[in-house]
């Protein structure tokens, strides 16, 4: 039986700590692909991730592998995303498999997301190979990771495979253990059809095209399918699997990993985690829970220029399109004119889409102070979402405003433990717990490592949160964080005023013993990105009509005028041209230039 | 093309390079000025038209590190393959550090008629600072022997917003000019790009940052002293006494035409702006066998592009814009064609319009780029 034969298995991995480079090692090494035509590494496809070096999408390749027994086997490999933004995808993907190999880096050891992974693994009943990779680099520390494995995570040293992605060493034995520990797919050939999607984008030749993982009955070209969560109805354009070429196929079977073209306009029609089975002859229980991946952060998105609020509308329907888990709904600032308020899943999400929207539709963008959902109940007891700090209403009319709250846990060398505890402790977070875990690298000079577990409100972590604990521990510390549910809270809204002018795009809730201090970081700040102006402009931030902090921008009274050499007119007149191309890059508020810089800056800056 | 012209020869040889210098200009180079002076000949020679030549204007680099025979022999090329016009306006850009009584007297010999002298400081400590090769001593000695030499028509060069210059430093650079009762004063601001070696050095903090305020306030000061003594503000960086201002640049900012010699120089003729190549070796190699060198810029001015050239160019003189010259050239009426932008800038208090004329405020002159700018078109 085919299936008996089959493995389907997902790497997972801390950032950097080598999944990819494994994913080529296990390619090159079945023979999918001689190494000298893995130009890239092939699961990262889309530019966009290369460049960040992260996986966004998760894809799947189908290796063929003779093992040591002499059987054939095939083996489907889940790429998953690196990032926790993306955590409802990984967690689809590691349903679509019977097991995991975690990578963990020799040089480094477990880190904050090593931990989250393997729980999330087990969750879902995986059988975890766990390796310890890049042993051929000199720094590696394989025998201090390894006992590290053993106390945290209880593997025993005889299960845990040293490998180097890079070389291939150990990569053989992995091969094997991969046959050998992970179970073959348990479903049921002869049972109506159950897949699962796992990953889906938008092709504009062939419709939404659905990663699926075929757990019982099969599927052929031509089916009339449905969707057990969504109801949506489909037929199948186009089938098969990747080698990591595309392979159009007959049919895929129980315990087949593989795609489908759907011809659907939207992967909204067809999102990930769903069930799929046949029109007619349907299963009755879908494989998972269905549930669509929510966004928490949230921000407005606008042009630069209002007159391009046209192709940001295109651009973002398109993109939608291929991101079923970023949410948009037009919205109408006084000064900014029309834009979309944009739902992400954190703000790595957020940032991925913003640089999607401006490179791919080449467009320039505002974005402006990234919030998170507020649940406000008034005093009249009616009870709203709040995503736009706009829409707080006045004080005298809030019951109650609750906030979503984060569980974070931090890996550091206790060397750091002091500087970010008081970094979370700014950041409103409550400790919860630590754990030693381990040596560090070099024991006098670090000290043991930790990790830190704290519950803080996600609106702290949105601006440099993240950038601040990595300077305050040298980058040693790692982070991973998990949405655990709203708790009541008290904030009040922060205005900026730019030359008298309220600009609701810097505004954002704030807790009240902090409006003062934040307020004159935010003029401070825009003082400095602002360029001077023909005339002196006034910063101000305030709270209701209370102006907390107030700073002034002189103004501008020498312009530099290079000297005109020879009758070389066309140097200066391309130099003017550059300042008027410049001023497209700029909102006029108040008849303030702005630069859309500025926007971005106020929240990138510490507090 | 119209039947005068004015030519710009450009040398581009230095001793040795200014810390400020964004001009193209070779240090090490001395050694070609020879067999450059041949290619500028024969330059002039291939593009040689028949008008008259009423201003020629030697630039640099430093011009006056020819000899008065050198420039002796390319002024009778222009005079044998042009008409030089009879009071035609004929300049050399002279640096301090270079020249004494006989070669001035030399060169007015052989045809100069107006010396610009690039003293830029009289204070040693900003001569050094701008890696200058002259000290103050040096630069009133260069006038005086100007003066002594008989050349009346006589510029002299300032920089200011030096950094750490304070408005007393700068004054006293402007008193110790005006003393020498020069026809004609340049004032020129520091500005630096990333590649100058000023520029370093306050980059890596070993000199202050140039102050934007006190350039303004410096600015300023030079237009109350040159009008208190008698200087007409006839552009935005330049002052004259009546009748000595310079004819050549209202060549530029009145958009006649002007043909460019030599490396990086710049033509415009026939409503075409082109310029030669700023590579020397290109240069010498393309005219050694008798072609003209590559270019750099080459584009046709398109009327919209004339049009907003003229009012940039236009409103850098005080004489400004005359609306009804304005129409008779282009068959447009400047205050509908450019109302809002005119209108913005008036509320701006960076123009002023008389009703005749349109001219900069004196805001406007400090804040020129804010005022040019908006008059481009929007597309070229
Ligand atoms: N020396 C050495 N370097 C390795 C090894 N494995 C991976 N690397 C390097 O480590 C870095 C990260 O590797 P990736 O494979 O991109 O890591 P990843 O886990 O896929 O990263 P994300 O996609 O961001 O999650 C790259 O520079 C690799 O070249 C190894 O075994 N030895
Ligand atoms: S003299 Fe003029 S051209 Fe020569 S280096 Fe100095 S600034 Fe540059």
């Amino acid at each position: 039986m085919k299936q008996l034969k089959t493995r389907n298995f997902c790497i997972i991995a801390h950032i950097d700590h080598g999944k990819s480079t494994l994913a080529d090692r296990l390619i090159e090494l079945t023979g999918a692909m001689k190494s000298d035509k893995i130009i890239e590494q092939v699961m990262d496809s889309m530019e966009l991730e290369r460049e960040r070096g992260i996986t966004i999408k998760a894809k799947a390749i189908r290796l063929s592998y003779t093992a040591k027994d002499g059987v054939t086997y095939e083996l489907n490999l889940i790429d998953t995303p690196g990032h926790v933004d993306f955590s409802y995808e990984v967690s689809r993907t590691l349903a679509a498999c019977e097991g995991a190999i975690l990578v963990i880096d020799a040089t480094q050891g477990i880190q904050a997301q090593t931990i989250s992974n393997v729980y999330f693994a087990m969750d879902h009943n995986l059988e975890i190979i766990p390796v310890i990779n890049k042993i051929d680099l000199p720094s590696s520390e394989p025998e201090r990771v390894l006992e590290e494995i053993e106390s945290v995570l209880g593997y025993k040293s005889e299960d845990v495979l040293p490998i180097s992605a890079k070389t291939g060493q150990g990569v053989p034995a992995l091969l094997e253990a991969i046959v050998n520990k992970i179970p073959p797919p348990k479903g049921d050939l002869n049972k109506p059809l159950r897949a699962l999607i796992f990953d889906s984008h938008y092709d504009s030749y062939m419709g939404v095209v659905a990663y699926i993982s075929v757990n019982d009955g099969k599927i052929r070209k031509g089916d009339k399918l449905r969707l057990m969560g969504q109801g949506t109805e489909l037929e199948v354009v186009s089938i098969g699997y990747f080698n990591p070429k595309f392979c159009p196929a007959d049919e895929l079977l129980a315990g087949d990993i593989g795609y489908i073209a759907t011809g659907l306009k939207s992967v909204g029609e067809c999102r990930v985690g769903d069930t799929i089975t046949s029109l007619v002859d349907s299963a009755t229980e879908p494989l998972i829970g269905y549930k669509t991946a929510k966004p928490v952060v949230y921000t407005g998105i606008y042009t630069t220029q209002p007159e391009d609020h046209g192709q940001l509308r295109e651009a973002i329907e398109k993109l939608s399109l291929n991101d079923a888990s970023f949410s948009y709904e037009p919205e109408n600032s006084p000064v900014l004119g029309n834009g979309y308020r944009c739902g992400f899943l954190g703000l790595l999400h957020m940032d991925i889409i913003q640089e999607r929207l401006e490179r791919e539709f080449d467009l320039s963008l505002i974005v402006t102070v990234p919030g998170v959902k507020l649940i406000v109940t008034r005093t009249d007891d009616r009870q709203f979402m709040i995503v736009n700090p706009s829409d707080l209403p006045e004080p005298s009319e809030i019951l109650k405003i609750e906030e979503p709250w984060v569980k974070i846990s931090v890996i550091t060398p206790s060397t750091f433990i002091g500087p970010i505890m008081d970094l979370i402790t700014q950041s409103e977070g409550i400790y919860k717990h630590t754990e030693y875990i381990g040596h560090s690298h070099s024991p006098d000079a670090l000290g043991q490592r930790v990790r830190l577990e704290y519950e803080i409100p996600l609106r702290s972590m949105l601006t440099t949160f993240y950038d601040q604990l990595k300077s305050r521990s040298k980058g040693y510390a790692s982070l991973d964080h998990e949405v655990i549910g709203y708790r009541e809270t008290k904030l009040i809204k922060l205005d900026i005023l730019v030359n008298g002018v309220m600009v609701d795009a810097f505004s954002r809730v704030v807790p009240p013993d902090k409006a003062h201090d934040i307020g004159k970081s935010m003029v401070e700040k825009l003082k400095d990105v602002i360029p001077t102006q023909l005339f002196k402009v006034p910063l101000q931030a305030s709270i209701g009509s209370r102006i907390v902090a107030r700073t002034d921008i002189a103004a501008r009274r020498k312009d530099v005028l290079a000297k005109c050499y020879g009758g070389d007119i066309t140097r200066k007149r391309k130099l003017l041209e550059k300042q008027k191309e410049g001023k497209k890059k700029m909102r006029s508020i108040g008849k303030v230039e702005v630069p859309k810089d500025a926007f971005m800056s106020v929240l990138k800056m510490e507090q | 093309m119209s039947d005068s012209m004015a030519i710009y020869i450009h040398v581009p040889f230095c001793r040795r390079k200014c810390k400020y210098c964004s001009f193209i200009s070779f240090d090490s180079r001395t050694n070609d000025i020879p067999g450059y002076i041949d290619l500028l000949k024969k330059e002039l020679e291939l593009r040689s038209v028949d008008c008259n030549i009423d201003t020629v204007y030697f630039g640099g680099g430093t011009p006056s590190l020819l000899t008065a025979e050198q420039l002796n022999g390319i002024l009778s090329v222009i005079g044998k393959k042009y008409r030089m016009a009879d009071n035609a306006e004929i300049t050399i850009e002279a640096n301090p550090g270079t020249v004494d009584f006989k070669y001035l007297a030399d060169i007015k010999t052989a045809g100069i008629n107006r010396l610009s002298i690039g003293i830029q400081s009289f204070n040693d400590d900003e001569l050094t600072m701008l890696g200058r090769i002259h000290t103050r001593k040096e630069a009133v000695n260069a006038i005086e022997d100007a003066r002594e030499a008989g050349v009346d028509n006589l510029n002299i060069d300032l920089i200011y917003g030096l950094p750490g210059q304070s408005i007393d430093d700068w004054k006293e650079n402007l008193l110790t000019a005006i003393g020498f009762n020069p026809g004609h004063l340049s004032l020129y601001a520091l500005t630096l790009e990333p590649e100058e070696s000023l520029f370093k050095e306050i980059e890596s903090g070993k000199l202050p940052d140039i102050s934007a305020g006190t350039a303004a306030s410096q600015y300023e000061l030079a237009e109350e002293l040159l009008q208190k003594h008698g200087y007409v503000h006839y552009e935005i960086s330049n002052w004259a006494q009546p009748g000595r201002e310079c004819r050549h640049n209202l060549v530029y900012w009145q958009g006649s035409e002007y043909l460019g010699i030599g490396v990086a120089a710049h033509s415009y003729i026939g409503k075409r702006r082109s310029s030669n190549t700023e590579d020397l070796d290109k240069y010498i190699n393309a005219l050694s066998h008798n072609v003209l060198p590559p270019q750099d810029v080459d584009e046709i001015i398109i009327p919209e592009l004339e049009i907003a050239e003229s009012i940039i160019l236009g409103l850098r003189l005080y004489s400004g814009i005359s609306i009804k010259d304005f129409e008779k050239r282009f068959g447009i009426d400047i205050m509908k064609r450019f109302g809002r932008q005119i209108e913005e800038l008036i509320n701006f208090d960076l123009i002023e319009n008389d009703k005749t004329v349109i001219r900069l405020t004196p805001r406007g002159r400090l804040l020129g780029n804010e005022v040019f700018w908006r008059f481009l078109p929007d597309k070229v």
